[in-house]
């Protein structure tokens, strides 16, 4: 009898002491410590970049004669960078060129911003290229998304996944 | 001419060229238009000497004996008199054979009566991108191969770094976009590199069906207040991201230079379609087109150091009568360039030099395959392959001079950029570095 009484006291401590925490909540939200891009360190192909490009300023796929045209093109000019810039300026000039009304980027740059970077770096801009790109339109009326895309296209990030 | 001579010459050409006034074009860049200037020929695929030098034509090719049969067919470039009979490397005549009507010659005096003829140079090797390694770097050691760039320095790379000229003041226009050529505008070196490096514009790739395609309506922003803006912001997307990568673009040309060459190929689009590019008279073959553009991109930004490069020789492994079209042209395109610099290119008329030397030769011997006329093909692997010439001419240089011959042999392919060097006046910074081959000399001292 002593030992059932010992027994029954020992379970009644061990599940009235066993409860768990309540974890301590302070109202942060969890953020990530590096830059969204840091893990974009592979160059893209001419091949690659060019498709992504004009997936993105068409919105659909590059032919692979296009395509196959295009590398050539790249290799005949010696400065690259210029050489794409030729064929983003040249894609603008596209009728079939699919970009965002001037109103309405004006009527809600953050979004624009917002899309701009999901368009062209497959991912949201930091904080602080947010309120940048925001002040910096902000400031510069006359700068329409066409500028705005072909300023992403030659980028450095536009290069790398 | 003394070398001593030849120093006070170029020396006052520079001069004279520095003080003279040039045209400034609507671009906003000023134009560099002083003097000297080198437009150096990578003459062009594989040319024999027997059929260019020693004028053989048939004779020591297909075994055609006689006086009709032997002849110049490079009378742009050299002294001497046309074979008379199976003329089949000409344009095709109304009636009559096709080929059997020589292009006419384009300058009253030959380069070689107004410069100096290296007769028998030694190439390094027999195959072409070592061949074109040798002549751009000066430097015989081309153990690296195709789709890699040059292990030493190109002449491109010492006029930019010890000249402090932009990349627009020198350029490679290539023949094409195979064979690694789009990759001889730099070399790899540690030293030098692509920071230094040329220009390099394909024509028939740029200007052709792609370009057409592609760049044709490429749209020109304002340069302020437009790409003033897609610069900042890209600067600010660049900061944010900050990569380094090696071989990321290609070389650079700065803002300024950019829009220079991007209203350079509108304009040139405009003159293609227009038919205003400054072809040869005869442009029947890529060769003659290359040169053509050459032509525009002299007249645009009058670079200090150019090099062209032809290669339609090459046909010569397989069908010969093409080889001895393809020659002919090939000499047609060096007379119309150096007569369209001095008659169209005010600021590089009277100090410009050019230099044509082939990357190698061909066989002694034939292959096996005949063409349309029964003759037989050569290709490039010999002794004989290794058997090149050089021509030089420009302000200063020793004009109708022939140096050495079959049985004396004198200068190396890797002489032509220490020859480049000392017209620049930086060929003792070249020496120093200690990068070109042990043997070369500038040509002028083998004088």
């Amino acid at each position: 009898m002593k030992k059932i009484g010992f027994i029954l006291l020992l379970v009644l401590t061990v599940l009235s002491g066993c409860k768990k925490d309540e974890p301590v909540k302070y109202g942060l939200k969890s953020t990530d410590i590096l830059t969204p891009s840091v893990n974009k360190d592979k160059q893209k192909t001419p091949a690659q970049y060019i498709a992504v490009l004009y997936v993105n300023l068409f919105q659909q796929a590059i032919s692979t004669a296009d395509q196959v045209e295009i590398e050539r093109l790249l290799r005949s000019i010696g400065d690259k960078r210029l050489a794409y810039e030729l064929i983003i300026s040249s894609y603008m000039n596209d009728p079939q060129v699919i970009l965002p009304a001037y109103t309405d980027m004006r009527a809600d740059l953050d979004q624009f911003i917002m899309d701009t970077y999901e368009r062209f770096y497959v991912r949201p801009p930091t904080q602080l290229e947010q309120e940048y790109m925001k002040n910096y339109l902000e400031n510069n009326i006359d700068i329409t998304p066409e500028l705005v895309y072909f300023a992403f296209a030659i980028s450095d990030e536009s290069f790398f996944y | 001419m003394k070398r001593r001579e030849f120093i006070k010459k170029v020396t006052a050409a520079t001069l004279a060229s520095a003080v003279s006034p040039y045209l400034l074009k609507g671009a906003p860049l000023p134009q560099s238009g002083g003097g000297p200037h080198i437009v150096f020929v990578a003459f062009a695929g594989g040319v024999r000497q027997q059929e260019s030098v020693l004028q053989r034509y048939l004779t020591d090719s297909q075994g055609l004996v006689g006086s009709a049969y032997e002849g110049n067919i490079m009378y742009n470039m050299l002294n001497g008199g046309s074979p008379t009979d199976k003329i089949v490397y000409g344009i095709d005549p109304a009636s009559g054979l096709a080929g059997s009507q020589p292009i006419p010659t384009i300058l009253s005096q030959s380069l070689q009566s107004q410069g100096t003829l290296f007769k028998e140079v030694k190439a390094a090797g027999v195959g072409h991108y070592s061949g074109l390694v040798s002549l751009m770097t000066g430097s015989k050691f081309v153990n690296q191969g195709l789709r890699q760039r040059p292990a030493m320095p190109t002449i491109f790379e010492y006029a930019r770094k010890f000249m402090n000229l932009k990349a627009t003041e020198t350029w490679f226009i290539g023949n094409g976009i195979g064979n690694s050529t789009p990759l001889l505008n730099h070399s790899n070196h540690p030293d030098f590199g692509v920071d230094f490096g040329a220009n390099f514009l394909s024509p028939s790739v740029t200007f052709g069906a792609e370009g057409d395609e592609h760049i044709q309506y490429a749209k020109v922003y304002h340069p302020d207040e437009e790409l003033g803006k897609i610069y900042e912001m890209q600067n600010f997307l660049n900061n944010a991201y900050n990569t380094e990568s090696d071989d990321f673009g290609g070389i650079e040309n700065t803002i300024e230079e950019k829009h220079d060459i991007k209203q350079f190929i509108r304009e040139t689009f405009f003159k293609k379609n227009a038919g205003a590019i400054a072809h040869p008279p005869v442009s029947d073959n890529n060769d003659l087109q290359t040169v053509g553009y050459t032509c525009e991109v002299l007249k645009w930004f009058k670079p200090k150091i150019t090099v062209v490069n032809m290669n339609a020789v090459d046909q010569g492994h397989d069908n010969f009568s093409s080889y001895l079209k393809n020659l002919h042209r090939a000499d047609h395109a060096v007379g119309h360039l150096w007569n369209y610099i001095q008659t169209q290119i005010p600021e590089m008329a009277g100090n410009t030099y050019l230099i044509a030397c082939p990357e190698h030769g061909r066989n002694l011997d034939p292959n096996s395959i005949l063409d349309q006329n029964d003759w037989l093909a050569y290709d490039h692997s010999d002794l004989n392959s290794t058997r090149i010439f050089s021509l030089i001419a420009g302000p200063g240089v020793d004009a109708n001079l022939s140096v050495g011959s079959e049985s004396n042999p004198i200068g190396d392919i890797s002489d032509c950029v220490l020859t480049m060097a000392e017209i620049l006046g930086i060929k003792s910074q070249v020496q120093g570095e200690g990068l070109v081959s042990s043997d070369a000399v500038s040509f002028f001292d083998r004088i």
